[in-house]
């Protein structure tokens, strides 16, 4: 903690240096350059008009053509999953896989495009396609396809700087990250809390469809309305995010999304009233005790249809505590910028808080070695216990090694 | 894809980029800290190791604390079968893929919790006007649930009501092996031997849906052995029935949707599902899971438990509550000619004005009832949040009060079972909640 203070202090410096100069004449534009890679807090380039130079320093864009970057990430999973004792034939398999890239047509303009396949929801997904316009250094327009600003997990999820094998459960149940929507947004930075910079991101966007519960599995399930690229319901959601920046190195993130989700009108009758599903998100990234920790916690809000309530859920929440701790690094002399990590996160969501059960309780332990700061090798423990609407427990625990690297 | 806004990159700081200032990317820890994580690693690696690998990655039941595993005998294919169904009877129907329009549940698992029986929360409203089943008013069960843009059915007054929990599905493949002439040899209708219990048969005629090479269908009346009332005679019907009713889910047996024919008039149809919404194979994977499904297995003996079964036989309960019978030959060799331990004569039996839902099922009138069998009670408890909700409505919580309740041709049996001391209505308790 003592060694990170310097560290710290010279950030939050950096920081209020650069608000306080309209932040973005210090802040070039560094389109596809990226936070992944772990790099110490720099105090900021000095202030000038043209963006950084072209093509791009760092990050995970190896690739890149004139003014076109490219690059991608994937992440290999290897695992002794038992459900109640049975194993899971699938001992192998590509956790994820996705692909980016970005253009710039000239210092104000980009285009940012990614897909990614992701096994958990088993579904390929357009996570940007989204043209960008800084209008000044400290804001920017955008409009497309983007990942809505729904915590923080939600905003970065890639694989390779994960710590875990799997995302959270109020990532997966409840936000349903990668969580893209088509809209129009504005985002920056400006203005304190106590002294605290602030960011914002918001958006209006297609919102949630009614896939919540005409697709939903045994119950009301908010990830079955995401990545929506067209709206279904003639109205908009809006979609907000807002955080602080205590220092640094840590953030407390507020975020909501609200809007209508379901159908009207069918065949030119009506049948329902509007119903809006709110989802709210909160996040905080920060130190502790010699620790990283991250918390993650979602409620979501749904109106639901009469004649359903009783079997999808009105109201659900979850919440993650992510701990790390670098344990060694570099693990040996000669990997110079090799790291040894070990992570333990507790997650749990009540999918429907009127049933004993239906919730999901887990916990996941992983010792990860960063051979190079852009890939990750994770050799991971999961003990979940499920309980279905009855208040069943099912134990599920996997042991698991899984890969992820940008190439 | 990194979130390449400047101002993240500025102010807002990843998880990566904290942890690299936090921890001090390119220094090395101090050798204490260094030494006592990799310590504190070691000492969590064993004390893993000292738990096993079972305790960490989970350990199956034992054989026999189920009500989800397979009769032991079956070859690789009807294995094969058993698991296919199984997905079947999980499988929770989205409106998307034919749930509803009306419904009460989403899938046959949530219903039966663990296969066993269900609770009061998924009750099951059955009503009639005498024997007419109404159907015009929404008979003969409400659906309660309905998707956007249907209606819900609601108690039209003035019907006779019979509220029913869901049954245990576990053994119902034994029971469907039982030939009618076994289960008729225990029937008595006249009470020809003046002991006051006269179990008679539901004597049933298989809808035209149900083929005939399917066990209890074909031409003329056969034997009804499912259901609470004993109403239906083959599982091929309680299988299709059951999505229809239950789920909302057309099969080839029965295709045109269930509907709320009070709805109002003009509505568009909101299940846009083509019909049928399971294919023939599905029902078979689910009517072959739920043959396949084994009885769990009864608790171990006690000189107590012994001390009940004798006190069990001696109050008579056992006339109806048959211990024994013998099953005929079956396609599936695992049901074929074996004994079945269910301690049910299958047969309707009055059971007095206390526990009548007054609401007549095929042949069986307001007061009668299919003797329930007595197996799976050792673990029903674990399936149901400690709770054991017995008789046909789960109004008794334990077997004591289900006893008590007991009327109509169990009168003596609940008086002797009353007479008993303590101890011994103990025992009795004990054996029938080991079973």
């Amino acid at each position: 903690m003592r060694a990170r203070m310097p560290i710290a202090a010279a950030g939050a410096a950096a920081l209020l240096a650069l608000l306080a100069t309209d932040v973005g004449s210090a802040a070039p534009v560094r389109t596809g350059s990226t936070a992944r890679a772990p790099a110490p807090v720099r105090t900021p380039p000095p202030v000038r008009e043209e963006p950084s130079p072209w093509p791009l320093r760092e990050g995970p864009y190896h690739g890149s053509l004139d003014r076109i970057a490219f690059g991608a990430y994937g992440e290999l999973r290897f695992a002794e999953d038992r459900v109640r004792g049975v194993t899971d034939p699938e001992w192998f398999s590509v956790g994820r896989i996705g692909g980016f890239a970005s253009a710039r047509f000239n210092p104000r303009f980009e285009f940012l495009l990614e897909g990614a396949w992701d096994q958990g929801p088993d579904d390929f997904s357009l996570e940007q396609a989204d043209l960008r316009y800084r209008l000044k250094p400290s804001m920017q327009l955008h409009a497309g396809v983007f990942l809505v600003p729904l915590g923080r997990t939600n905003l970065q999820h890639d694989g390779p700087s994960y710590e875990f094998a799997e995302r959270s459960l109020p990532a997966t149940q409840l936000i349903g990250v990668p969580n893209a929507q088509l809209g129009v947004g504005v985002r920056g930075v400006g203005g304190k809390f106590h002294g605290w910079p602030l960011s914002y991101e918001m958006a209006v966007v297609t919102g949630y469809d009614d896939g919540l519960i005409m697709d939903a599995v045994g119950g009301t399930r908010v990830p079955m309305g995401r990545n929506n690229y067209g709206d279904n319901n003639g109205v908009p959601a809006l979609s907000i995010r807002v955080a602080a920046h205590p220092s640094a190195t840590s953030e407390i993130g507020l975020a909501a999304q609200s809007g209508k989700y379901n159908k009207t009108v069918l065949g030119g009758v009506t049948i329902d009233r509007s119903r809006y599903i709110h989802v709210l998100v909160a996040d905080a990234t920060s130190g502790f005790a010699g620790f990283d920790l991250f918390t993650e916690a979602a409620v979501a809000l749904i109106d639901v249809p009469p004649g359903l309530e009783a079997l999808y859920a009105q109201q659900q929440y979850g919440g993650s505590i992510e701990l790390t701790r670098a344990l060694r690094e570099p693990i040996f002399s000669g990997w110079t910028h090799s790291r040894l990590t070990g992570a333990l996160r507790v997650d749990a969501v009540e999918l429907d808080p009127s049933v004993l059960g239906d919730s999901r309780t887990r916990l996941s332990a992983s010792l990860n070695v960063r051979h190079v700061p852009l890939g990750v090798i994770r050799f991971g423990w999961y003990y979940e216990i499920a309980r279905d609407r009855f208040n069943n427990v099912t134990p599920k625990a996997g042991a698991t090694l899984t890969t992820a690297a940008y190439f | 894809m990194p979130y390449s806004f400047d101002y993240k990159l500025v102010v807002v700081p990843s998880r990566d980029r904290r942890r690299a200032a936090g921890s001090g990317q390119g220094r090395r820890l101090a050798s204490g800290q260094r030494g006592s994580d990799l310590a504190a690693i070691a000492i969590c690696l064993l004390a893993l190791l000292g738990v096993g690998c079972d305790k960490l990655l989970t350990s199956p039941p034992a054989l026999g604390d189920r009500f989800d595993q397979p009769l032991q005998g079956l070859d690789n294919g009807e294995l094969g079968d058993f698991q296919d169904g199984q997905v079947q009877f999980r499988r929770a129907f989205t409106i998307s893929e034919g749930l509803g329009p009306i419904f009460n549940n989403v899938s046959c698992a949530s219903c039966h919790s663990g296969d066993g029986r269900g609770t009061t929360e998924n009750i099951l409203v059955r009503f009639s006007r005498g024997t007419d089943p109404v159907v015009g008013e929404g008979g003969p069960q409400i659906q309660d649930k309905a998707i956007p843009g249907a209606v819900a059915e609601h108690l039209p007054p003035g019907v006779d009501v019979s509220r029913r929990m869901p049954p245990p599905v576990f053994g119902v493949g034994l029971i469907e092996a039982l030939t009618d002439s076994v289960i008729l040899t225990h029937a008595d209708p006249g009470d020809g031997d003046a002991d006051g219990i006269s179990g008679r048969p539901n004597m049933v005629t298989p809808p035209g849906y149900v083929p005939a090479t399917e066990p209890g269908a074909g031409p003329g009346l056969r034997v009804g052995r499912f259901g609470r009332k004993a109403q239906v005679s083959s599982l091929f019907q309680q299988t299709v029935v059951a999505y229809h009713q239950d789920i909302g889910v057309t099969s080839s047996a029965l295709s045109s949707e269930n509907v709320n024919p009070l709805a109002p008039s003009g509505l568009p149809d909101p299940d846009r599902a083509p019909d049928p919404e399971v294919n023939d194979g599905q029902v078979n994977d689910v009517e072959q899971y739920m043959r396949m499904l084994a009885p769990p297995t009864p608790g171990e003996w006690t000189d107590q438990r012994r001390r009940g079964e004798t006190l069990f036989a001696s109050a008579r309960c056992v006339v109806c509550h048959v211990p024994t019978m013998r099953t005929g030959a079956h396609d599936i060799e695992a049901l074929s000619n074996r004994d079945v331990t269910l301690y049910s004569d299958l047969l309707l039996h009055d059971l007095g004005a206390g526990l009548a839902d007054n609401r007549p099922d095929g042949d069986a009138d307001g007061q009668e009832w299919r003797t329930a069998p007595l197996w799976g009670m050792r673990i029903a408890r674990e399936f149901l949040n400690g709770q054991l909700l017995l008789l046909h409505d789960g109004r008794a919580h334990d077997v004591d009060q289900a006893i008590r309740l007991h009327g109509g041709e169990a009168t003596a049996a609940r008086d002797a079972f009353l007479a008993m001391p303590p101890a011994d209505r103990a025992a009795v308790v004990d054996f029938v909640e080991s079973r």
